[in-house]
């Protein structure tokens, strides 16, 4: 019965919930759900990670190629993240160009590696102003349920963490290039961003939210947080945060970002 | 190419490294055979007809109606399937439902980056996974409406086609969707009198072309879907030159192996229905 | 109970014979009953006839067919009609929600010419009713030209829930403000059980 009345009535079913002190999934309000990564299982990338924030789930794969420096950075090589949401994550989505939300992702995940500086671009660079590397990374969702943000963010993360490059002897004068597959380097990564979501729905505050319960709220925030450092928020429209409720959240997300560094590290000792 | 404004571009320039890389100089003939033995034997200690270890889950996908994750070894694919949904760009009745099929290959899973468009093979793959994937479902069941199944693999390490139609069938049955019969696939690669189930992405490549010349030059790829329980074949593609005699060598090399698989797919399939039954009766 | 008889797609149950008929779940195939699901064999005895049926071990896939009585949420009215999402079949959810319109005629069985649909029904309101035979592809076409047929739940102008006080008028909770529905004969699920 309870399914007929949460698919006729979800808000109502939503806020009964709630009233009880409790999420539909069983979680209390402050308390978010489990997270898992896994590094370097995708073998024919340079750096892959898969990363579950609850059953979200995102996998990065991190493929090097090489290429000319922009002329106004000569000495900087790229780093390219695409967020894809394809129809398998989620029955939102239809074959074809990349939804808004697609594209809302892979411009926030930039902005946030850019903000962060996590990666210094310069030492991709590998001869000025005639050859750097272009990392693609690619963030793709295989289980949309919430909190996209948070997992790609882990995931790409840990995909840059696995990351090894090929040594690289370029002969400028002759612009001739040798790679030597076999002697590889991992990327130096100076931190590590985390992003935590929140959802508010009736002046209630609810961490890492769920697919319904993102569906059903007034706003969402996403504070993204770097050493105990505030790094990045995006709060797209909704109602209002109080000060006193933002200021809360970022102490949440704060604590989370330890927790969630840990298991990055964990993940990757074990590599 | 036109420019991609709903993604972010790199360069407009880019070239995989492993271009550079200090260049194997060896002929194909001595590759093929470093990685193939006379008598059979393969670069992984597998004998020709053996296939690599699956690995096969139901229920990886929380927001879809049905999936499937499967592993052959290095291969990796994940499919989903969706509830019917209205036709697009359709007004007539037809009395038959109809299966949309995508295919994709994710940008990192092969050697050379893909892009993020559905290419030419892509494509191809596609259509070939609806083909043996129509004659396994009843379609009068939804009329008017399509069932979208959409396969993406993670990692190409050979047989993908096949990976991704064996676990299309488990996803379907993992939704519900009604079938005539199990389905399960798998990929054969030729090479002169070479013949090699489920190969890697290695073996793929050396059988595109021939390499002994002066025996029968036979050579290609064998894609085979087999309905189980009525020993049917739903699809059937090849590409290369078979002689008659090594083609229907093949096919029953290929119905043994998909023989075996049915098996794990049974056992995957019992598996979800008894958990699910225990579910209902707590 | 026995432990559960599990059966895949394509598994042979039994021989198709006057006393064993296919039902709900299986095909007949040269003699022989197969089943379509994965799930458990249920056999239902019924005049000494057997009727061989799968049932789905997850959520089936179903999609509404003519003469199935759905439940629908009202989504637009206009004159003519009102446009509708269909989310439950019988008392079974719906994966994905399908697109029903309810035409003026077909919202009661007596004094047809006279219905006005604002009168009849207001967006947000959840009804039951049945699917018309199938003529275009796309959308149902649904009746509720029955007594147990129309508007379940609804809401009034102020969002107070409503009772119904009569066969055409329902009463807000709140405001004791009156507003006019079809509305729906709701019988108590130990009757309509035994109506079965």
């Amino acid at each position: 019965m309870s399914e007929q009345y949460k698919i006729l009535h979800p808000v109502k079913y939503f806020r009964d919930h709630l009233a009880h002190k409790i999420r539909p999934d069983g979680r209390e309000f402050g308390e978010y759900r489990p997270i898992v990564v896994n590094l370097g299982s995708i073998s024919t990338a340079d750096g892959s990670a898969i990363a579950k924030v609850g059953r979200t789930t995102v996998v990065c794969g991190i493929k090097a190629e090489l290429c000319q420096p922009k002329a106004e950075a000569a000495n900087e090589g790229f780093l390219i993240p695409n967020v894809e949401l394809p129809p398998l994550c989620s029955s939102k989505f239809r074959p074809g160009p990349p939804t808004e939300q697609a594209q809302v992702a892979t411009q926030l995940v930039a902005d946030i590696l850019k903000n962060s500086d996590c990666l210094d671009l310069k030492t991709l660079c590998i001869f000025p102003d005639k050859l750097a590397w272009c990392l693609y990374a690619d963030l793709i969702c295989l289980d949309l349920d919430g909190a996209l943000i948070d997992a790609c963010v882990v995931a790409l993360m840990a995909a840059l963490k696995s990351v090894t490059l090929p040594a690289v002897q370029y002969d400028p004068a002759l612009d001739n290039k040798q790679v030597n597959v076999q002697e590889r380097k991992a990327l130096s990564v100076t931190n590590t961003p985390i992003a935590t979501t929140f959802a508010m729905f009736d002046d209630k505050i609810l961490i890492d939210p769920t697919v319904d319960e993102e569906d059903l709220s007034t706003s969402l925030v996403t504070i993204v947080v770097k050493e105990e450092e505030l790094c990045f928020v995006h709060k797209p429209g909704g109602c209002v945060f109080t000060e006193e409720q933002l200021l809360k959240c970022v102490e949440e997300s704060t604590k989370r970002a330890t927790v969630i560094e840990e298991i990055i590290e964990t993940a990757f000792k074990s590599l | 190419m036109p420019v991609d404004h709903k993604r972010i571009n790199g360069p407009e320039i880019s070239i995989p490294y492993q271009l550079f890389d200090k260049l194997n100089t060896k002929s194909l003939k001595t590759q093929f055979s470093e990685i193939v033995q006379p008598n059979g034997t393969r670069a992984d200690g597998r004998t020709s007809t053996e296939h690599r270890k699956i690995f096969l889950k139901t229920g990886v996908v929380s927001q879809a109606k049905g999936s499937a994750y499967i592993e052959l070894d290095q291969t990796k694919v994940i499919v989903s399937v969706f509830d019917p949904r209205e036709i697009p760009n359709k007004t007539d009745y037809s009395s038959k439902g109809e299966i949309y099929c995508e295919f994709k290959f994710a940008p990192f899973s092969c050697h050379k980056r893909r892009l993020h468009q559905q290419d030419a093979e892509e494509q191809q793959f596609s259509a070939i996974m609806k083909q043996a994937l129509e004659s396994a479902v009843f379609r009068h069941e939804f009329p008017n409406f399509q069932v979208d199944i959409y396969a993406m693999v993670l990692h190409n390490d050979g047989a993908a086609l096949s990976a991704a139609i064996t676990a299309a069938g488990v996803a379907l049955a993992h939704a519900g969707i009604p079938m005539y019969d199990l389905i399960t696939s798998v990929t054969l690669a030729v090479q002169g009198n070479h013949l090699l189930v489920d190969p890697t992405l290695e073996e793929e490549r050396l059988c595109q072309v021939p390499l002994f010349k002066e025996e029968e030059n036979n050579h290609g790829i064998v894609v085979l879907s087999v309905l189980a329980t009525h020993e049917q074949i739903s699809q059937f593609y090849q590409s290369g030159y078979l002689s008659y005699a090594c083609l229907s060598s093949g096919i029953e090399m290929l119905t043994n192996a998909a023989k075996d698989i049915v098996t794990l797919v049974k056992k995957c399939l019992v598996k979800h229905v008894i958990k699910s039954v225990r579910i209902v009766e707590d | 109970m026995s432990s559960p008889l599990v059966c895949l797609p394509g598994q042979r149950l039994c021989l198709s014979d006057p006393s064993h008929v296919s039902g709900q779940g299986t095909y007949e195939r040269g003699g022989y009953i197969y089943a379509t699901l994965a799930g458990v064999v249920d056999i239902v005895p019924k005049d000494n006839v057997q009727i061989i049926e799968v049932r789905s071990s997850g959520q089936e896939t179903l999609v509404p067919s003519q003469g199935d009585i759905v439940t629908a949420q009202i989504h637009t009215i206009t004159q003519q009609f009102c446009k509708c999402y269909i989310k439950c079949v019988g008392d079974k959810v719906l994966g994905r929600q399908y697109r029903g319109i309810l035409r003026k005629e077909d919202v009661r069985a007596t004094e047809k010419d006279r219905v006005e649909i604002y009168k009849s029904f207001r967006p947000g309101d959840v009804i039951l009713a049945r699917v018309l035979p199938i003529t275009e592809a796309h959308t149902y076409q649904l009746s509720t030209a029955e007594n147990e047929l129309g508007v379940v739940t609804a809401h009034s102008e102020h969002g107070g829930l409503m009772v119904p006080v009569s066969w055409t008028e329902m009463q807000c909770s709140k405001t004791f403000v009156k507003e006019a529905r079809k509305v729906a004969r709701v019988v108590p699920e130990s009757v309509q059980n035994d109506v079965k």
